[in-house]
């Protein structure tokens, strides 16, 4: 029971840090590979306000976090990507530099040590089916779910989601349609950091604020969007729950000194079996072609 | 207006041919300070010389002969405690010091313990004396010296290291053992070579005390959830949860272990755990463990006379409370480095080599003196006879010095979910 428990715990965890990466590069194309940084930035962003700010109020310091990261993504490709767009190295050395900058330029600015933390939304744990769980996590599993459902509701039934998902499906029919392309990939970036934000908010209170987790949290997105398929949502989520699961049983049974290269295998066993990714099916094509 | 200007050029000619005191006329004696700045081990490190320098030169520098020379400092970022950063990196740092600063000694790190195992060839190479006073844990370098003393006799440390700490952590055991029958006890240790060591090392050293321990968890630096684990330490029964770990998720472990209300006393090394901030940033869920701050003084604290003023002159320039690891060795190097100048009376290396030999003061950490064929710090339990470790304990948002016996500020306490 603990392993199914926590299991889902992980797998939710690592959808929420993932989906900001899948949507950014379902949309724009563009590997946002300063993910990792933008989460920290969003972190970071809301301990200012709680602590250089007094009495600003948590749930207020959370939206303006986000909101700030959301607009910095935003600047991100409407002042640099821009000038690159569809030369897929340069994206990346872009974008990692970008995050390099962001994270590097944090420590240099005094994000150093183990004492930046956000407070947990609540505090405590219960017995829930006869595993200990902290409050923190089960709110994270509920506000997940909840997430997946509104992205879903989102792209599906509001116009700005159908032209994201018409420019992911083919984006010069969609300029046809007036659908401005730079204009949808500006807000692809905006909503990627968004995304990256919410999950900072929601997953650093477990915690603590510090550079390197940018790193891990820019690794474990490509390793979960790699296996379920580059600009697939529903395989990130479905990728999420077998990485989440398969750490959680190779910590039970093999050795916890095993659970990260759980991931990296993931990748390397996808790559030589399916190197579309799980549901990667318009890729798949291509490279039959 | 003649007659001011004629005022105000005599004024000038009096405060600028008066001559200065000695202490800043002399050529200053500088210290190169080769540090992971963006890491605890580094900084605070940086704030404990520069404390020292500061507080020698006021009180008028260093007596070299018949002279007073001041110190002067100059710190280089090694940045060798960042994950992907070769070990060149740091050696590259630490000859910029010596070529380019004209750093006449070194005190600090290198932090990481490959990097300064390889620095101790270009401290040979240009004759330089170095002080090792922060990360570095593994007892190959005092090892390295004493077997090649000729060599490496440049190298000190007025640190401790793994071989010793193992020792005061069993000691410490032993004492919670016979006071409350506690004989099992699991080990968490983080995938880096030291943790692992450590954790091994105290596996084997308990079990050879009778203690029951479970198998070894190793979890990779990163690591954002310890559920798994400590679910397995709690059917196994331990009461003990020993940790060694330097990366800042283990403050996860330790909310985890809170909330769980696990039957199980944390002890260990745990970097994220050792600055004062630590309280604050775990919101109280902290409280109960013990962890080794490596050498005393790293934490309020009194052992010597000195332990106190040291700490409220840290505070006083800094803001805080000493800080973690490497703060008091630190300072202290300095005024190490200072009476071993006094006593050789110039700044060559082989006359201050047997300054530091014969250097005997009491320190922060209690009596301070160096190892003749390993120039290892000798350790002790007991602050008149040697250096001491700075075991504490966080109880109700301090740090509480619980080990050893002879320089405990309070007892260790238990949660009361354990009682």
């Amino acid at each position: 029971m603990q392993l199914l428990v926590y299991g889902i715990i992980n797998s939710i965890t690592l959808s929420l840090i993932s989906l900001g990466f899948a949507l950014v590069y379902s949309i724009s194309r563009v590997p946002n590979f300063a993910h990792g940084a933008l989460y920290i930035l969003s972190g970071y962003l809301v301990w200012i306000f709680l602590n250089k700010f007094a009495g600003f109020p948590y749930p207020l310091a959370i939206i303006a976090a986000i909101g700030l990261t959301a607009v910095v993504g935003a600047l991100i490709y409407r002042f640099i990507l821009i000038r690159i767009r569809g030369m897929e190295i340069s994206e990346i050395i872009a974008t990692y530099a970008i995050g390099l900058a962001i994270l590097e330029g944090l420590r240099w600015g005094g994000l150093r040590g183990g004492t930046f933390t956000l407070p947990t939304f609540v505090g405590g744990s219960i017995n829930f089916l006869d595993v200990s769980v902290d409050y923190q996590r089960l709110i994270i599993v509920g506000v997940g779910i909840l997430t997946f459902i509104l992205l879903y509701i989102f792209t599906r039934f509001t116009k700005i989601g159908l032209a994201l998902r018409g420019i992911a499906q083919d984006e010069r029919a969609a300029m046809m349609l007036g659908i401005n392309s730079d204009m949808t990939a500006i807000v692809s970036l905006a909503i990627g950091s968004a995304l990256a934000g919410f999950a900072a908010v929601l997953l650093l209170p477990l915690g603590n604020i510090v550079v390197e987790a940018g790193y891990n949290v820019l690794i474990f997105a490509i390793a979960v969007c790699v296996i379920g398929g580059l600009g697939s949502w529903g395989g990130t989520i479905i990728a999420s729950f077998i990485i989440g699961f398969a750490q959680l049983l190779t910590e039970a049974f093999i050795s916890t000194h095993y659970q990260m290269v759980v991931a990296l295998l993931a990748i390397i066993i996808t790559l030589l079996v399916k190197p579309s990714g799980i549901f990667g099916k318009q890729k798949e094509l291509e490279e039959r072609v | 207006m003649k007659r001011f200007i004629f005022f105000i050029s005599i004024l000038l000619f009096i405060v600028f041919s008066v001559p200065l005191p000695a202490v800043s006329a002399e050529q200053p004696i500088v210290i190169g300070a080769p540090l992971a700045t963006a890491f605890l081990y580094g900084w605070d490190a940086e704030r404990g010389i520069r404390l020292a320098v500061e507080e020698i030169n006021k009180a008028g520098g260093v007596k070299v002969g018949a002279k007073k020379r001041p110190f002067a400092v100059e710190v280089i970022d090694t940045r060798d405690l960042e994950p992907g950063v070769p070990v060149s990196e740091a050696l590259l740092g630490l000859e910029k010091l010596i070529l380019e600063k004209k750093a006449d000694f070194i005190i600090g790190g290198p932090v990481r313990s490959e990097a300064a195992l390889a620095a101790m060839d270009l401290l040979n190479k240009y004759k330089k004396i170095s002080i090792l006073t922060t990360g570095v844990l593994t007892p190959a370098y005092q090892k390295k010296i004493a077997d090649n003393y000729d060599k490496y006799k440049y190298c000190f440390r007025n640190t401790s290291h793994v071989g010793v700490m193992m020792g005061e952590f069993i000691t410490m055991l032993e004492d919670l053992r016979k006071a409350h029958g506690f004989d099992k006890a699991a080990v968490m240790v983080q995938d880096v070579a030291h943790a692992r060591a450590g954790g091994e090392a105290m596996k084997k050293g308990l079990t050879a005390k009778g203690w029951k321990v479970s198998d070894t968890k190793i979890y990779p630096t990163g690591t954002t959830d310890y559920s798994v684990g400590l679910n397995d330490s709690a059917k196994f029964g331990a009461q003990i949860l020993f940790i060694w770990m330097d990366m800042p998720e283990s403050a996860i472990l330790l909310k985890q272990w809170s909330d769980m209300k696990l039957k199980s006393l944390p002890v260990g090394f745990v970097c994220a755990a050792e600055q004062p901030g630590f309280w604050k940033a775990s919101a109280g869920r902290g409280e109960y463990l013990i962890v080794n701050l490596v050498n005393g003084g790293n934490a309020p604290a009194k052992i010597t006379p000195w332990t106190m003023k040291f700490s409220d002159a840290y505070k006083k320039r800094w803001g805080l409370e000493p800080e973690g690891y490497g703060t008091s060795s630190s300072y202290m190097a300095v005024y190490q480095l200072k009476d071993a100048i006094e006593k050789a009376g110039s700044v060559d290396s082989d006359a201050v080599i047997k300054g530091l030999e014969n250097s005997d003061i009491m320190g922060v950490y209690g009596r301070m003196r160096f190892d003749k064929k390993s120039h290892q710090i000798i350790p002790s339990l007991d602050p008149k006879e040697g250096a001491v470790t700075g075991i504490i304990q966080w109880q109700q948002g301090n740090r509480v010095q619980v080990f050893p016996p002879k320089a405990a500020a309070g007892k260790v306490l238990l949660p009361p979910w354990m009682k």
